[in-house]
């Protein structure tokens, strides 16, 4: 997994032995300072709902930074999807380097047209933040498009720039 | 000699609609196929789906496995993915709308409901019914 944005670029690798949990790797490059920070991560799915149009997911996430334990985030992480609609939140808390932060985000998305397996698959999402550390919400437009095990991810704006998110799954 | 007319007539009968049941022999009604299986339960597979994947593997036999929480590429890719692994199994065919997956099995014998059941949950996701059609 691949995420770019003005922020910082990461590499992110992981590796699922089983549907209840994961476990990975991240390696961030952060534009302002520069620095690298790999770190581990963790993820572990609490809960999960199948029904026939279906799939509710809530998740548990964790990650440590492998230069400096003091760098480390947890959050809990939810989604809901039928292949018309996606819904998903997260709350996310952070420490690093002299800081602490809380953030929270929710996202929204509807599937224009309902593709097969193995179709292009076209998502229209809004995705909206806010963290405690300068306490503005940021709302913006996010295509997502996947087909086979590739799938990209797009959202523009002003204050952000260019966020870009590519995935692929083996 | 006629009530042993009568009871061969009977037997022949019986066992022809049985054979036509159990074996599962479709009939195609608005595009979908309506089996009457055996145990009362209703067989609803996309006709024109189903015929497609039946080209080249007449002689298998299907397992239609009714699938709950398959409502994306990702989750489907992977059901394809675990079963492609499977030597038993001679073709795949996932269908997100219906959440159906269609199996072909060269030799019945080689089914094993639990093992389909284990594999499916394995994915993240749960089977609701599975239906096997006959040769």
């Amino acid at each position: 997994m691949i995420n770019s944005s003005s922020l910082a670029d990461n590499i992110y690798w992981h590796y699922t032995p089983n549907i209840n949990y994961s476990v990975g790797l991240d390696y961030q490059k952060d534009k302002v300072s520069n620095d690298y920070f790999p770190s581990a991560r963790f993820t572990y799915l609490i809960n999960r709902k199948n029904t026939e149009k279906s799939q509710r997911n809530l998740y548990f996430k964790t990650g440590v930074g492998l230069n400096n334990s003091n760098n480390h985030f947890y959050s809990l992480a939810g989604d809901w999807e039928t292949r018309r609609f996606f819904t998903s939140f997260s709350v996310k808390q952070s420490s690093g380097a002299g800081y602490d932060m809380f953030e929270q985000s929710a996202k929204v998305g509807v599937a224009p047209y309902l593709g097969d397996y193995g179709d292009l698959h076209t998502w229209l999402m809004l995705e909206t933040k806010k963290n405690d550390l300068d306490n503005k919400q940021i709302t913006y437009p996010l295509l997502r498009l996947f087909k086979g095990g590739a799938l990209i991810e797009m959202s523009y704006h002003k204050k952000t720039d260019w966020d870009v998110h590519l995935m692929y799954r083996f | 000699m006629k009530n042993s007319l009568l009871f061969g007539l009977l037997t022949l009968s019986t066992a022809i609609y049985a054979e036509h049941h159990d074996t599962g022999s479709m009939h195609s009604h608005e595009g979908h196929i309506h089996n009457e299986m055996v145990d009362g339960k209703t067989l609803d597979v996309d006709a024109q789906r189903f015929d497609t994947f039946m080209i080249g593997i007449d002689n298998n036999t299907i397992v239609v496995v009714s699938v709950q929480g398959m409502v994306c590429d990702f989750c489907a890719r992977g059901i394809e993915k675990t079963f492609s692994k499977d030597k038993r199994v001679s073709k795949i065919d996932v269908d997100l709308a219906s959440g159906k997956v269609l199996l072909a099995f060269s030799e019945a014998n080689e089914i094993d409901s639990a093992d389909i059941r284990k594999k499916i949950l394995n994915n993240g996701l749960n089977t609701t019914d599975i239906q096997i059609v006959g040769k």
